[in-house]
């Protein structure tokens, strides 16, 4: 637990003296909140749309895929370690594989969460109004999220090797999911084919209850599915890349 | 009793997409307490596959190994709590400073906080590093970076340290200073292990070798002793590319005092008796045809020798086509 610590201590460290951290990560949720959220003001008003305004609508989903992406790329900073034989000079100290995933995994999830708060907190200029309880609430399904995609795109990084490859892969992926979650557009405005199949995509689950958090609903049934889901999600993703690094070649 | 034995150790890297690669074919080796034991060999020989395999980076495919007294299979955690292994890349997180990085290791290996801290402060002294140590590792030069490399290696006291080519790619001067500092370190107890391609160092600081290529070893002992194999003395004559080289070489071999000839380039490596009584004869023969040499050279054997003997290739043309296979 000790050793989980250094590392993560260490990983933040690293991302913080590189002074674009926080741009990098967010640069892209605030232009799709500053160019995006203005286009839904005009469809806000059609009969059906599911919330007050567009940006009520929006940031909630907003929140979800930054989760999405923003750890889905992390298997990158992965790959740049076992290039520069960081890993390596790691895997060599008695420290556990154990301690490694948990520590690199962990570090992920400070940034995602500081990430969050930065752009709740931006919305909230723009109009936005949230309940705090379920704004601290949605942190938390945000958090299980972080570890899932976190720890399939690290464990991706072990296996792929290759950044072209690991970029395709997530992008194949995580695009169609984050589409069909309704995160751009509300659901109802699919046709029926579209949503049939986004009831397979744990992250509508995600998406919808996150909508329903920030009103301050904490009753819904897309709530409790979204924790069961991503619970199980988390858990395994990180069981799978703790076997991963404990097989490494890297 | 020796802090490295290995029976027949063998690793097969199997790529999907593309064939397999038997890097490692069956090494046998002991190495003894005290000793600098150097492993030298061409790229892609398998010096490095074999020295990850030895600390516990790689699993093999087959064979057996012990390192530092407990078996290389069931026992790795033991074994990485005594060893340090520097690769070759030397893996610094380039935005942290020396000390940081190196402060890391040391917690990693289970010393206190304060413990460390006065760990770290005596490699950086020792090491002399304290003039750079509180800069970020990325402003470091390429001589600085590889002793700070080494004292992570370190830190902890290791009773065998792997280095895997700790001189490539430096200038000669801070390749002086990493030498000094494996001397020094080997004066003060610690076991090496070190893979290199430059023969002419491991000549000059290993107590033994082995010499691999192709994933096998073709030599092993000190230097003294493989030097000794190639009895009398070598001659290397340069050519200009229009002589051939063949025909030179059926000519020269005609003399009785010539044992053996090998062609590395444009260059003739012939190895003779008495080469001091030799060489005059053989430049006579030379000039009846016609053909003068650009270059001629008389040496006693060095490694280079031996590798050219055993293998029929010279280290630096095995170095160039390896790169030309890349
Ligand atoms: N992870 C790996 N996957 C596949 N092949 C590898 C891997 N590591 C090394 N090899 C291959 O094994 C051979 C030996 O490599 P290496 O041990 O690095 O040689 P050396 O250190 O002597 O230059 C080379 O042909 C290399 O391409
Ligand atoms: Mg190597």
């Amino acid at each position: 637990m000790r050793d989980t610590f250094l590392i993560l201590k260490n990983e933040l460290l690293v991302t913080l003296r590189n002074p674009f951290w926080i741009v990098r990560g967010i640069v892209q949720p605030v232009i799709y909140l500053l160019l995006f959220a203005p286009f839904l003001d005009g469809i806000a008003n059609l009969p059906g749309f599911p919330a007050k305004s567009a940006i009520q609508f929006f940031v909630p989903g907003l929140l979800i895929m930054n989760a999405m992406f923003s750890a889905g790329f992390e298997g990158f900073s992965l790959m740049d370690k076992v290039e520069s034989g960081f890993l390596e000079r790691l895997r060599v100290t008695p420290v556990s594989r154990l301690a490694l995933a948990l520590g690199f995994v962990f570090e992920t999830s400070v940034t995602l969460i500081i990430q969050s708060l930065i752009l709740v907190l931006l919305s909230l200029f723009l109009g936005f109004q949230s309940n705090l309880v379920g704004i601290f609430v949605l942190l938390v399904l945000i958090l299980l999220i972080g570890i899932t995609m976190s720890s399939i795109s690290f464990t991706l990084a072990l296996f792929i090797r290759e950044g072209g490859i690991l970029a395709g892969i997530i992008n194949t992926f995580v695009l169609p999911l984050m589409i069909i979650s309704g995160v751009m557009l509300p659901l109802d405005f699919a046709p029926g084919i579209i949503q049939a199949i986004s009831k397979f995509d744990p992250f509508t689950y995600a998406v919808s209850a996150s909508r329903s958090l920030v009103t301050g609903v904490f009753s819904g049934g897309s709530i409790i599915s979204a924790f069961i889901i991503f619970i199980v999600l988390a858990v395994g993703a990180l069981v799978w890349f703790i076997r991963a690094m404990r097989e490494a070649v890297a | 009793m020796s802090i490295i034995h290995t029976e027949k150790l063998r690793k097969v890297f199997s790529n999907k997409e593309e064939r397999t690669v038997e890097a490692v074919k069956g090494i046998s080796l002991d190495v003894q307490q005290g000793e600098i034991f150097g492993l030298l060999g061409p790229n892609g020989a398998g010096k490095t596959t074999t020295m990850r395999m030895l600390c516990t980076l790689l699993t093999p495919t087959s064979g057996l190994a012990s390192v530092v007294g407990f078996d290389l299979h069931t026992q790795s955690k033991e074994i990485r709590k005594r060893i340090g292994y520097v690769s070759q890349k030397g893996g610094m997180e380039i935005v942290a400073t020396g000390r940081e990085n190196i402060m890391l290791q040391a917690q990693l290996y289970g010393m206190s906080k304060t413990e460390a801290a006065q760990r770290v402060t005596e490699v950086i002294d020792r090491l002399r590093l304290s003039n750079f140590a509180d800069r970020k590792v990325i402003t470091y030069s390429g001589g600085q970076r590889r002793i700070f490399d080494l004292a992570s290696g370190i830190i902890h006291t290791p009773e065998l340290l792997f280095l895997d080519e700790p001189s490539t790619g430096l200038d000669p001067q801070s390749r002086a200073r990493v030498w000094e500092e494996v001397v020094g370190l080997h004066k003060a107890g610690t076991t090496i292990f070190l893979t290199t391609h430059y023969l002419e160092e491991a000549d000059a600081l290993c107590h033994r070798v082995a010499i691999v290529d192709q994933g096998d070893i073709v030599a092993l002992g000190s230097p003294a002793e493989l030097k000794r194999q190639i009895a009398g003395d070598i001659i290397v004559m340069g050519f200009d590319a229009e002589n051939k080289i063949e025909e030179i070489r059926n000519l020269i071999n005609k003399y009785e005092r010539v044992k053996e000839t090998q062609i590395a380039d444009t260059s003739l490596h012939v190895f003779v008796d008495k080469g001091d009584q030799a060489l005059p004869v053989i430049i006579q023969l030379l000039n009846q045809r016609g053909i003068t040499p650009t270059t001629i050279q008389l040496s006693r054997p060095s490694l280079d020798d031996v590798f050219l003997k055993l293998t029929g290739r010279s280290l630096r043309e095995s170095e160039a086509s390896a790169k030309k296979d890349r």
